[in-house]
This record gives structure tokens, C-alpha cells and sequence, in this order.
């Protein structure tokens, strides 16, 4: 057996020497700078994943291939970084649940020394200093995160989408991978303190650290977080018109990479989104069971900032509607941020505290539909809301509904609505909603969208052949 | 020709063992030596020639006469070192492997309209409140595939009929609408990942796609099932071929039908062999680099497919076929080092492959790990006509054959022979070895010989 000293030593002279494979390309684009870091990339892999007992990355190598990803020249050497970063995460998973515990519930592991590309360090507000344009090397930092988010908004706006851009490629794959290391930590950390209701884990998520910052303006994140998933899915719509200027093979296959990238891109936004409307549930409930301190500060619930997007901007709503509902499929959220708009114009008038908003316990899909179906209560609603509004609203939350209940059959639901209500139930009334909306208008257009979803319904009501 | 003098160390470090074949061929290295530093000299003068020459302008026309027959006769030399060597300094591995587009079948289903998803639909009360006329049926039927209804109507009704599912499958290898192609490529991957036995309906799947549909998908795409030598590896500048828009939902369906061999084995064994070596290909074409997460997803699910039983035989087929299919030159390290994935599975094929390769390469039959060693040990180095290029790929070869196995630890004697086999690359190449490919050769070894110290 090694001692704990010579151990040491051996990752000291790996490290050393694994490094050293680096150390003539410096910054360099030549073709040979490019072998060898794509020869040091080979060597980590090797090294840390593929050997026959492999030991993770030190954290100076570790950096240096994020430092790749970063200010990479070639397309392959990007590519392949942030493949290696992400199978190191999964490899060596910085926080994970662990059953060791005596009492058999799940305790968190948080394996300290792990290396990690944030640096939350020092949270004072950025003073006096400009803004840096660019993100900074080194770990990244709650500033450096809104720098790279605002870099993607740029990125989402390009009107010629195809202008090939390694730089663009670089933003995404590095938001991504930033992405999976959020997650990563939260994912873990939320699952205990569900078990455990220690607000702490969380307190110390990255995620949390990350939007609680002073170093950034939480809202307009947010806001440009939305809009990146906007632009995103609007320009890959009109993509795949084929580029017959990109004649070389290097722009054929910088194109195709670039498209790919958009594409996950936009699915790592989801996620992204996603986790943040996990972490403001769980932290709503720490505040009600009084976890939280003032240090905790306050933070708007995303959900909240959507649905104030969509009632004070009329083309926020119906870009969402077009958009983000198409684009947003994680159905949970789905259905959850249509309800609470629908709760906005159904609700009794009542008090309307922070804390109470919370919770929707009293606002199901069903409960929806069958105001719709009273004719008294649906007038109301169009009223308020146009009739075109409403239709794909429940249709899109009949879609949230119906993904919900086929994950259900794979076993993955927790108990909730989709569970308590039959599917055939909520089929028969979306029915009678549209009929009764139909009552109202005569004249009334049922749009493609709702037909589709009337079709749906109708199909799964109709008697198995 | 690269800076750092590190590796003298080592060379003091591991003289010792070297000492006794020094001796042998000392004559040799001293005339080696000499020629060397005669070459090295003659492109010193070169190169403070050319530093001087902007300085050159003004003065004597004379001197610029002569530094231009200087610089002329260095050129040959140069030129005739390169043939001498006989490489290009700059090769990346990169393979064409799409030729010319076929015209793909006609996307027509007339079928569509009798199937019963719209039939049961047309006798329902409600359709007078969505007037769909049958007429307009695929119409209707694309656009609740595009928005995602097909897949949950599907699921929740338990039922997949073979019209729906050729359509759909026909969407994914053919159709030139992204969008479509990733709606089509969901609904296959939702249903056939479902898990028959928590869900309350079973999907009844009444038509599944078969191996030979992808094959001729591929065939359509213009793939070059045999693509040979090196002659029309990378040219980016020649109006080439773009690979099919359809190969990234090919790849696709390729994993999701590999994942429901609970449901249905899809494939037989040798398709499924045959299936790895080509995703294995499509790593080879630099085009499509920006898919190669993709690839690797697929290539886990593809190696997944088979059972254990199958794996043992199966693994080593496919890297004997690859072997043969790839070119010996960077190429075929490309092709071992996509390979990855932390399963014990991806691990030994990777090593098979390289190993098989390296067979190839060596141009052994029947050969044992010790017999390729000492062949490999055997090679001088020193030796001027020593091709170090084909050096530099049988020692990544050797090392991704060997790293990621127990054999050297299971035997010493494969231990002792990596070892010497990394001290004559390390050490017998010099910091002054102008050949193209000795700093990499040397590095690279000398790199692994750190490695191997305990």
C-alpha cells in the first residue's frame, strides 16, 4: 500500500507531467498547438475515465481543460473539452446522494475538494469598475454568468443565423456545460432537503449562491434568460433553409455544429429554468416552515416574473403562447405556470399577500375546465381574456396534463392532480368546454392548435377498436 | 525545435538500461549525430538569412544575389529532407464518407387516410366541431405529429398501427424538414422506451423498423460503405459532398431502436455488429463533428444492445472488421480514441480495437501481445529510414490498447517490455531529431514513461 505521501506524490508527477503536454501550445493556433491539446485532452481521459484504475483530474488539470473550452481555435478541440468536462462531472460528481446512512434515510456527500468552475468567493457588488465585456478567465463568477448569458442573447438575435462563429459555438457549449454543473449540485442537494427540510443544503446550492448574488440584477437575468429561449426557438424554425455559399468542408461542418448547438442550447435553458422553479418552491416552503433568515434575502419566484411578463406585455403573451409553450415542454411547469395564470383572473377576489401566492392548491386543470364548462364563470374568464387565449391555454395545459399522465405509466410521478383525476375525466370535460365556449360564440374559430387537441381527447375517449 | 530541455533528465534517468546498445552502434549514432547537426546548422543559417532580408532592401544588389543562391540551394535541401522523410507536416485525420445523394423514395402514404386513428375520428359526434375533412387527413395527422399529440395519443391509447409507424419511420430517414424529422424521431423514442409493465395499456406496436430499412437509408445518403486510402481524406477546398441533413434522426432512431430490445431485439447480432462499425465511421468525417455527442450516445446504446454472451464473441468482430475497414493513418487513431465511455464495455473495445489495428499495422498474423512488443521493440528508431509517423501511431495505438486493460498488470513481461519499448522512443530520439513527427513520437513516450513509474 502507497502512503498517503506518496500518493501525493504520484498525482503531483502525473499532474506535472500531464501538463506538460500543454505547455508549447500556449495560446498558440497552429495546427501542432492544436494536437497537443487535443493530446492532453486524450491523456485526461485516459488518465481519469478510461484507465484501468482511474483517478480524477487535479484541479490545475481540470482547468486547463476548461481553459480549452473557453478560448479554443478549433472546433475540435472545443467539441471535445466539453465532452471530457461533462463525463468528468458524471465520473466524479462533485455532490450526491448516498444511502449510507445508518438510519436508511439519504444523507448529501459533498466531496469539498472537488474542483468546480464558479468561483462565488468574494460577493461584493462590483464597484466603480466597468463591467468587463468579455467573460474573464478563471472560474466564473455570478457577474461573469449574466456576461455569458448576455453573450447568448446576442447570439439568439443574429438575424443571419448562419453566420458561422466558433465564438458563438464556444458561448453555447460553455453555457451548457455550466448548466449541467448547476444542476449537478442542485439536483442532489434538492433531493435530500426534501427529506430532510434542511434549508442549509440549499442555502449552500451553487444555484443559490449564483442568483442570490449582488453581482447581478436577478430580474433582468430572468428576463434575458426568457428571451434567449424566444429567439432560439423562432430562428430554428425558419432554419434548414440549406446554405449553398458554405461550399468548403470546414463550413459545412461548422454549420452543422452550430445548428446542433442552438438546439441544446435550448434544452439546456429549459433545465436551467426548470431547477431555478425547484429552488424557489423548496425555498418557498423553507420560508413557511420559517427556515430562512434575512441573509436569505428576497427573490421573486420566476414563475412570478413570467406570469407578470405575460399580464403587463400583450406581445410577451402571445409570443409565449406561440413560443414558449411550444418550446417549454417540461409539462410540470407547463401546466403549473398556465394554472396560476388562469388563477389570476379566476380567484376569488381576496388578499393577495407574498405568501400566499405560493401555493395553487385550490387551482387544478379539472377545476379550470369546469369553470369553462359554467357558463356564467366562462363569460367572466373571456372577458378578461380573449377566446383565443383561452383556447390554447387549455389546450397547452391539456398537452402538459397528457405528457404528465404517460410519464405517470413509466412510474416517474410523484402524486398529484394527474394522478387524483381519470384521464377520461379531463378528456370529457375539455370536450364540454370547448362546447360551451362554442355556446357562447357561435361564431367562434376553433384554432388548429385546439382542434389538434379535441381530436386528442376525443380519440382517447372513443372506444378501443 | 521545441523548447523545453526536460527530457535531458530523463535521459540521464534512464541511461542505464540503454548503455549496452549505445555501445553496439556507436558509430552509427555519431554519423547520425553529425548529419543532424549539419542539417540543423544549414537551417539555422536559413532562418537568420530570412530575419535579415527585410533589412536587405537597401543595400548591396551582390549580397542579395548571393543570399538568393543560398537561400535556393537551403530550399532544395529542405526539399529533399521532406522526401526524405517523406511526410507532410501538417496531416489530420478527416475521411469523406458521403458520396452522392440517391434520390430518396416519395413521402407519399395514401394509407394514412384509412387509418384508424382518422377513421374512428370521422364517425365521432365531434367532428363536426373540428370539421376535419378527410381530404386534408395527412395534413392534419403532420401537424399533430409536429406538436407533439401524436406521441401522447399514441401512448395513452395504447395502440401504434403499422400505418402511422412506417409513415413516422419514413419521416426520420427521409423527410428534408427538420422539424419533422425530430417530432417523428420523439414519438419512436417515447414509445419505444415506454416501460411495457408499469403502464397501465402496453403499447401494441404493430410494425417495427427493420435493420435493412437503415441500410438503405444510409445508401440513399450517399454513403461510402468502403471508403479506402487516404488519397480523399480531407480536401476542404473541393466542392464536396455534404452529408445527409436526414443523419443526425438516423442516428437517432439507430439508439432508440437499440434501447427497446426489452420490447423487441430489432436487430440481429451481426446487424447490430455492423451498425457499430459504421456509427464508429461517421466519428471519421470532420463534416460532422458537430454531432459527435450524438455518436457517442449511439455508440453506448449500440454497445449495450447485446447480451453478455453475444458481447464476449461480438466485440471481437467488430474490432477485427474495423480494423480493416479504417485507413493506418491518423484515421485509425481517431476511430480508437472515439471510443469512450466509462462502461467495462467501451473500455475493452476500444482496447480491441487498437489492438487489432495495431495487428494490421504490423502486418502479424496470429500474433501474441509479447510477439507485437518485441516487433515494436525491434524497430530502430535511430535508423534514418525509420518512418516515425507510423512510430507515432503504433505507440498511441499500443497505448490505448494496453491503458485500459489489467494485461500489464497480469503480466510483468508486457510491463518490462512497454517500458523498453517507451525508453528506445524517448530516449533514442533526440531534441534534435529534425524529423516531422520525432518531438511527437518522443513526447508522447516520454509522457507515457512517467506513467509507468510506480
Amino acid at each position: 500500500m502507497a502512503t498517503l505521501g506518496q500518493r501525493r506524490a504520484t498525482i503531483v508527477a502525473m499532474e506535472e507531467n500531464t501538463l506538460a503536454i500543454l505547455d508549447s501550445a500556449e495560446a498558440k493556433d497552429t495546427q501542432d498547438a492544436n494536437d497537443d491539446r487535443i493530446a492532453y485532452l486524450n491523456a485526461v481521459r485516459l488518465a481519469s475515465i478510461l484507465a484501468d484504475s482511474p483517478s480524477p483530474p487535479t484541479n490545475k488539470m481540470a482547468e486547463a481543460v476548461f481553459q480549452i473550452l473557453r478560448v479554443g481555435k478549433s472546433l475540435e478541440s472545443i467539441m471535445e473539452s466539453f465532452r471530457l468536462l461533462n463525463e468528468l462531472e458524471n465520473c466524479y460528481p462533485p455532490a450526491y446522494v448516498s444511502n449510507m446512512d445508518t438510519s436508511g434515510s439519504p444523507i448529501l456527500v459533498v466531496v469539498e475538494e472537488a474542483w468546480s468552475p464558479f468561483g462565488f468567493g468574494s460577493d461584493v457588488a462590483r464597484s466603480g469598475k466597468e463591467p468587463a465585456a468579455e467573460i474573464p478567465l478563471g472560474p466564473i463568477d455570478a457577474s461573469g454568468f449574466h456576461l455569458l448569458i448576455q453573450g447568448l442573447v446576442e447570439v439568439a438575435d443574429e438575424a443571419n443565423f448562419q453566420a458561422l462563429d466558433l465564438k458563438a459555438i464556444r458561448r453555447m457549449l460553455l453555457f451548457q456545460y455550466i448548466v449541467n454543473a448547476l444542476k449537478g449540485d442542485f439536483v442532489p442537494r434538492n433531493c435530500v432537503y426534501k427529506d430532510t427540510m434542511n434549508w442549509n443544503l440549499l442555502r449552500e446550492s451553487l444555484l443559490n449562491m449564483l442568483l442570490g448574488s449582488r453581482r447581478i440584477i436577478y430580474k433582468n437575468l430572468m428576463k434575458d434568460c426568457l428571451s434567449i429561449m424566444c429567439g432560439f426557438q423562432i430562428s430554428n424554425n425558419f432554419e434548414c433553409s440549406e446554405n449553398p455559399e458554405a461550399a468548403s468542408g470546414d463550413d459545412t461542418a461548422l454549420a452543422i455544429a452550430v445548428l446542433e448547438a442552438r438546439k441544446s442550447t435550448c434544452i439546456a435553458m429549459q433545465k436551467l429554468l426548470t431547477i431555478i422553479m425547484e429552488l424557489d418552491m423548496s425555498k418557498n416552503k423553507a420560508e413557511m416552515q420559517g427556515c430562512t433568515t434575512r441573509a436569505d434575502g428576497v427573490r421573486t419566484p420566476l414563475v412570478e416574473i413570467i406570469l407578470d411578463e405575460l399580464t403587463y406585455d400583450q406581445d410577451m403573451l402571445s409570443q409565449f403562447l406561440q413560443n414558449h409553450l411550444q418550446v417549454f415542454t417540461e409539462p410540470k411547469w407547463k401546466l403549473e405556470i398556465i394554472l396560476r395564470y388562469f388563477s389570476k383572473y379566476t380567484a376569488k377576489p381576496s388578499v393577495h399577500t407574498r405568501r400566499s401566492n405560493g401555493c395553487t392548491d385550490d387551482v387544478t386543470f379539472n377545476g379550470v375546465l369546469r369553470r369553462l364548462m359554467d357558463s356564467t364563470s366562462s363569460r367572466n374568464i373571456i372577458k378578461k381574456i380573449s377566446t383565443e387565449v383561452v383556447q390554447l391555454l387549455v389546450a397547452h395545459a391539456f398537452q402538459a396534463h397528457l405528457s404528465r399522465s404517460c410519464q405517470n405509466f413509466d412510474g416517474i410521478n410523484d402524486s398529484d392532480e394527474v394522478k387524483a383525476t381519470p384521464l377520461t375525466e379531463i378528456c370529457k370535460n375539455l370536450v364540454s368546454a370547448f362546447r360551451s365556449l362554442r355556446r357562447m360564440d357561435e361564431k367562434m374559430d376553433i384554432l388548429p392548435f385546439a382542434k389538434e387537441a379535441l381530436f386528442t381527447a376525443a380519440t382517447i375517449l372513443s372506444p378501443k377498436s | 525545435m521545441d523548447g523545453p530541455l526536460d527530457f535531458e533528465d530523463e535521459d540521464a534517468l534512464f541511461s542505464p538500461p540503454v548503455v549496452p546498445k549505445k555501445r553496439k552502434k556507436i558509430i552509427g549514432l555519431d554519423d547520425l549525430l553529425t548529419d543532424f547537426y549539419r542539417e540543423k546548422s544549414k537551417c539555422l543559417e536559413r532562418e537568420s538569412k530570412r530575419e535579415k532580408a527585410p533589412q536587405k532592401d537597401n543595400s548591396d544588389d551582390d549580397e542579395d544575389d548571393k543570399e538568393a543562391l543560398v537561400c535556393k540551394a537551403v530550399d532544395e535541401c529542405q526539399k529533399q529532407m521532406t522526401e526524405l522523410i517523406g511526410e507532410e507536416e501538417i496531416s489530420m485525420w478527416g475521411i469523406r464518407l458521403f458520396g452522392d445523394q440517391k434520390t430518396p423514395p416519395p413521402l407519399i402514404f395514401p394509407e394514412l387516410r384509412s387509418s384508424l386513428l382518422l377513421q374512428s375520428f370521422m364517425e365521432n359526434e365531434l367532428s363536426t366541431l373540428v370539421e376535419l375533412p378527410i381530404e386534408t387527413g395527412e395534413v392534419f395527422l403532420e401537424s399533430l405529429l409536429l406538436n407533439g399529440w401524436l406521441s401522447k395519443l399514441i401512448i395513452s391509447c395504447g395502440h401504434l398501427e403499422k400505418s402511422i409507424a412506417s409513415w413516422t419511420f419514413n419521416m426520420i430517414l427521409y423527410s428534408s424538414r427538420e422539424e419533422l424529422r425530430a417530432s417523428a424521431c420523439d414519438l419512436w423514442h417515447l414509445v419505444l422506451s415506454s416501460k411495457a409493465e408499469v403502464a397501465s395499456v402496453p403499447i401494441k406496436i404493430d410494425w417495427f423498423p427493420g435493420y435493412s430499412e437503415l441500410r438503405r437509408a444510409l445508401e440513399t445518403y450517399g454513403f461510402l460503405f468502403s471508403f479506402s486510402s487516404t488519397t480523399e481524406s480531407v480536401d476542404t477546398n473541393s466542392a464536396c459532398q455534404k452529408p445527409s441533413q436526414n443523419i443526425k434522426a438516423w442516428v437517432e432512431i439507430s439508439a432508440a431502436c437499440c434501447q427497446a430490445r426489452s420490447k423487441k431485439p430489432i436487430f440481429s447480432t451481426s446487424e447490430a455488429e455492423e451498425l457499430v462499425q459504421f456509427i464508429i465511421c461517421l466519428f471519421l468525417d470532420r463534416q460532422l463533428m458537430g454531432l459527435q455527442l450524438l455518436f457517442y450516445e449511439c455508440t453506448q446504446s449500440v454497445i449495450n444492445y447485446f447480451t453478455d454472451e453475444e458481447w464476449t464473441i461480438s466485440s471481437k468482430r467488430i474490432a477485427k472488421s474495423l480494423a480493416f475497414r479504417v485507413p493506418m493513418d491518423l484515421n485509425c487513431l481517431r476511430a480508437v480514441e472515439c471510443i469512450s465511455g466509462v462502461g467495462p464495455r467501451s473500455k475493452g473495445l476500444r482496447s480491441a480495437v487498437a489492438y487489432e489495428v495495431l495487428c494490421n499495422c504490423l502486418n502479424c498474423k496470429a500474433a501474441n501481445e509479447e510477439e507485437i512488443l518485441s516487433l515494436l521493440i525491434s524497430i530502430n528508431v535511430k535508423d534514418r529510414s525509420c518512418d516515425l509517423f507510423k512510430m507515432y501511431i503504433y505507440l498511441v495505438l499500443t497505448e490505448n490498447w494496453l491503458m485500459s486493460t489489467t494485461l500489464l498488470e497480469e503480466k510483468p513481461v508486457l510491463y518490462e517490455m512497454w517500458s523498453v519499448y517507451l525508453r528506445n522512443c524517448s530516449c533514442q530520439i533526440t531534441s534534435t531529431d529534425m524529423r516531422s513527427y520525432a518531438p511527437k513520437v518522443r513526447n508522447k513516450a516520454s509522457y507515457l514513461l512517467q506513467g509507468t513509474i510506480k
